[in-house]
């Protein structure tokens, strides 16, 4: 676990900046909500890791209406939120903590910064895999994600994890046949397409 | 009682075991379900990696769009994954005609269009509501009587709707639990997060998650953990040994779904209906007394 003096300070004086708030007011999806943020820390109290975060999510949110933009974006924090909800749940003033920080990552991802790179590979491949298929094959998407980086660290990863591998095979949880796509997976990438040139962040 | 049943991409591997046990289960209590016929992934909780929450929206519209047309019943999601995910769209495209009109003129594409007529549920909610806890209790034929189990509630279950269940304190799971004949064994972890979707990536910090999750039902007496969902189920049952081995630890407790365990109280057979075989750490042990042998 972080040390708890050691996380949480940004550096330089701080002092309101409004251009980064206006950039994800307008950008990121969700971004609007923080402007209702009252910085009571709820979430911060309530999310079961912002112990090894660098900022809470409220401290996130301090920091973007401080302008501290490549500190928001580089944050560790907005791509370890494991979206279990207890801060949206509890949250006096209704920000959709969850969705915000999902939003944070996927521009912070498009914007060249990769604050967690194992849950970025993984993520993208993911997604890959919706576009190709419509549905995710477990026992593919893993093999590619270990093999995302190259050769030998792919090696090195499916080695790893064989075990979990082989105990769901042996246990009948690993479908053997490869997964097909769905009927409609023209329509659906074209709608996919769509959206993501209709949303936030462009394709 | 007809609903369409959306299983998920889990259940189809990694969750079979929870599949397995809700075909027999549900017959058995008057459930009807059918399949969304060409459905696809709900995105779970990592898409936003890849793709804007329009994109998020129009996955599980197109699935939504599909039902509709199909019949507009409700769709019953096992899965949490897959119930907060449809969900939270239908909410946002029902509240919002702004919304609904985007999330439209992009289905148009692919010749779809979606009202906003469907009631998305999760199969605990149905099981709790629909079903009830008494007409559960009335189909048991081999109680549990004696075994204490945790209901485990997980995030995304109740959270953040609370549409049928307190979001801070549940009481759905427990009760099926106690109609089962079961002990619920009340432990304060069990709405606290496994480390979902990103367990896999950030295994560091998850796995302390699971293990403070596991020794608080352990510690509150469980034998046996009751899961309704297939990430929680994953997270906890197939990873223990790991935990054991990097944090010093002795876990060695089964995992089983709550339909799992109805099949087993309604009489049922142990491999074909319940599919306890396909557990990774064997429940048997456990469930001897009502299993008795």
């Amino acid at each position: 676990m972080a040390d708890p003096k050691k996380k949480g300070k940004a550096e330089g004086p701080v002092s309101y900046d409004p251009s980064f708030s206006k950039e994800v007011f307008e950008k990121v999806d969700y971004g609007e909500k923080i402007k209702m943020c009252m910085q009571c820390g709820v979430c911060a109290a309530s999310c079961p890791l912002s112990m090894v975060m660098d900022y809470s999510p409220r401290k996130i949110f301090a920091l973007i209406r401080a302008g501290k933009r490549s500190e928001v974006l580089s944050s560790k924090a907005i791509m370890l939120c494991t979206s279990c909800y207890s801060c949206k749940v509890r949250c006096p003033r209704k920000v959709p903590v969850v969705d915000v920080m999902h939003g944070l990552a996927n521009y912070a991802l498009k914007q060249g910064y990769v604050p967690r790179e194992e849950t970025a590979l993984f993520g993208r491949e993911f997604w890959k895999q919706i576009l190709r298929l419509g549905r995710i094959d477990e026992k593919d998407l893993p093999r590619r994600y270990f093999f995302s980086k190259g050769i030998i660290p792919g090696i090195k990863k499916s080695m790893e994890l064989a075990d979990m591998g082989i105990v769901l095979m042996l246990h009948k949880r690993m479908k053997l046949l490869p997964e097909r796509s769905v009927k409609g997976i023209k329509e659906l990438r074209k709608m996919l397409e769509k959206a993501s040139a209709m949303g936030n962040g462009g394709a | 009682m007809k609903y369409f049943l959306y299983w998920g991409c889990s259940l189809e591997a990694s969750g079979s075991n929870y599949l397995e046990s809700i075909r027999p289960v549900s017959k058995i209590l008057g459930l009807e379900f059918e399949e969304i016929d060409d459905w696809n992934c709900c995105g779970a909780s990592i898409s936003y990696i890849g793709a804007n929450d329009l994109s998020i929206k129009v996955l599980n519209a197109r699935n939504l769009a599909l039902a509709e047309a199909q019949g507009g019943y409700d769709i019953v999601a096992p899965c949490s994954s897959c119930y907060i995910q449809m969900v939270k769209v239908n909410h946002e495209i029902q509240e919002n005609e702004d919304l609904k009109a985007k999330i439209n003129a992009v289905l148009k594409e692919g010749g779809l269009n979606y009202t906003g007529s469907i009631r998305v549920r999760h199969l605990l909610d149905v099981l709790y509501h629909d079903v009830g806890p008494e007409k559960i209790r009335s189909h048991v034929k081999k109680p549990l009587r004696g075994i204490k189990v945790a209901g485990y509630v997980g995030c995304q279950t109740v959270r953040p709707y609370g549409e049928y269940d307190s979001v801070e304190r549940p009481i759905s799971h427990d009760a099926i639990l106690q109609a089962l004949g079961a002990e619920a064994v009340p432990f304060p972890k069990k709405m606290r997060c496994c480390g979902s979707g990103i367990f896999l990536t950030e295994m560091g910090y998850c796995m302390n998650l699971v293990k403070d999750i596991l020794e608080d039902a352990l510690n509150h007496g469980a034998e046996i953990i009751s899961t309704v969902c297939p990430m929680c189920a994953m997270n906890l049952e197939a990873y223990q040994h790991r935990i054991n081995k990097v944090l010093g630890t002795n876990f060695d407790v089964p995992v089983v779904y709550l339909t799992q365990l109805m099949a087993v109280a309604f009489g049922l057979d142990m491999k074909v209906d319940a599919a306890l075989d396909r557990n990774y750490i064997p429940p048997e042990v456990v469930l001897k007394k009502a299993i008795g042998h």
